[in-house]
């Protein structure tokens, strides 16, 4: 009896799952036929391996993105923890700064101001740094708190079972931080890849541009928009269940 | 069990103890009681070397605490079992043992298996800490403090974070530990648990031992705030 109340809780559940997809999908089709008569993708076949080019690229440079964020963050979060109060005053202020920043303006300001500064026109380099500077203070947090969720009686309880400063970050603390820090590390890693559509504006040939190419020589504007659309989200969705996934599995 | 507190003090933004002076001699159960801030912890946590106080000095069984000698003869189980959460119940045990003790793999092994047997525990020992009760977790945090074989064991409020029945569980299973031969020095609010497991009682009020004696002080407390504490507590 249990049992079966709680499959038939389950398919519910699934039902209620397929119907709110459905109604989303309704929705854009219903937008799609307001606007065009032969709805159809097959203008964008020619397209397809630059298409798909642009797939590889969005995630190439997310990788690289996220990898130099990473760094960054960690830099940021040690000096924030750092002893000389200028580095403090700089992490505050920095971080005050980006996130007052929009995206799109970061990028723009970096490639198109401090790139040039430095005598660099590598407008794809500077796009990927703005990238990695923006995301770094929400890595810097990460890792803040990722290390702060050790508690101080497992320090307590290390230092009496007197444990070397190497055992302690091998053993104990770095396989803890790992655990903690994968989920938020994904979510933005998801923040990186929807942020860099913004790259376009560099003419970085990731997935939005080669969209947006493929649009100006086969005018199927509609049909365009929905494939990135679409194959944005066939990157982030997955992406976020496997997250989910992955915070279950390693949760303390 | 000899124990020796001279001059202690300890501060951290209030006085917590002042000029505590105590001598103990032939008493291998000593069960520290008080209301919450009269210093009970912080005294527990100076005399296992896991604090140092601001002055004065302690010495148990001729032994500093300072001294990195006594360290390793020192069992601590904390208020929450405190285990490290991403290691099982066993691999808590055995990675101590390993690292810190030189024991082989394989003596690790036994040893903690050992231990979490005596702890009714055999059936858990692959679980991580999220996966089993409070009171089992607990069990193996007692399981961890005897695997380095100390001749002391210090348990700060092990229930406290225990429903009754749990509690009952935990502090059996302590009860079962006399056996062994070790000194305990513990702090509770569990009366019957002194009364019981306890040769020896410490009152603290306000940062001070304001009585102490055998567990008997509890029925005919001299004091009146032991009296009030007594009260409260049943």
């Amino acid at each position: 009896m249990v049992s079966n109340s709680l499959s038939l809780n389950k398919l519910k559940t699934i039902i209620s799952y397929i119907l709110a997809i459905m109604t989303i999908i309704a929705f854009m089709v219903f937008v799609a036929l307001r606007q065009t008569d032969d709805f159809s993708f097959a203008p964008f076949a020619p397209y397809r391996n630059v298409i798909l080019n642009g797939i590889k690229n969005t995630i190439l440079v997310s990788l690289i993105s996220l990898l130099g964020s990473m760094i960054l963050g960690f830099v940021l979060y040690l000096l924030q923890k750092s002893k000389i109060k200028y580095f403090n005053a700089l992490i505050d202020v920095f971080t005050e700064i980006i996130y007052g920043t929009p995206l799109l303006v970061l990028i723009i300001v970096t490639a198109f101001l401090i790139g040039p500064a430095f005598n660099s026109y590598n407008r794809n380099l500077f796009g990927v740094l703005a990238l990695i500077v923006y995301m770094s203070p929400y890595m810097k947090n990460v890792f803040k708190a990722a290390f702060s969720s050790i508690s101080h009686d497992q320090y307590l309880a290390m230092d009496l079972f007197g444990f070397t400063p190497f055992q302690r970050y091998f053993y104990i603390i770095i396989p803890q931080v790992i655990r903690i820090l994968m989920p938020p590390l994904m979510n933005n890693f998801s923040l990186i890849i929807k942020g860099s559509a913004l790259l376009n504006l560099l003419s970085y040939p990731e997935l939005f541009f080669t969209i947006d190419v493929a649009q100006s020589r086969n005018f199927a504007y509609v049909e365009g928009y929905i494939l990135m659309w679409g194959l944005y989200l066939l990157i982030t969705i997955p992406l976020s269940q496997f997250t989910k996934y992955i915070e279950r599995k390693l949760s303390l | 069990m000899k124990l020796e507190i001279n001059a202690i003090n300890h501060t951290y933004d209030v006085d917590v103890l002042k000029d505590l002076n105590f001598l103990l001699d032939n008493h291998n159960s000593i069960a520290i009681i008080g209301v919450s801030g009269s210093g009970k912890s912080t005294l527990l946590r100076l005399m296992s070397g896991l604090e140092k106080p601001s002055s004065g000095s302690i010495k148990i069984n001729d032994l500093s605490v300072d001294d990195p000698e006594y360290k390793k003869h020192v069992g601590f189980v904390f208020q929450q079992h405190n285990l490290f959460p991403h290691l099982t119940l066993k691999r808590n045990i055995t990675l101590i043992l390993e690292k810190t003790r030189n024991k082989t793999p394989q003596e690790a092994d036994e040893i903690a298996m050992k231990y979490l047997k005596l702890l009714h525990l055999e059936d858990q020992v692959n679980k991580l800490p999220k996966n089993v009760s409070g009171g089992q977790a607990q069990r193996a945090s007692i399981a961890r403090a005897l695997s380095i074989n100390p001749e002391i064991i210090f348990l700060d409020e092990p229930t406290a974070s225990l429903d009754p029945i749990l509690t009952h569980e935990v502090l059996t299973a302590v009860e079962e530990l006399k056996s062994l031969g070790k000194s305990f020095i513990f702090v509770t609010h569990v009366l019957s648990f002194v009364k019981d497991f306890a040769d020896y009682v410490i009152y603290m009020h306000e940062g001070k031992i304001h009585e102490c004696g055998k567990p008997d002080i509890l029925d005919n407390p001299r004091t009146i705030e032991l009296n009030e504490f007594m009260k409260k507590v049943r």
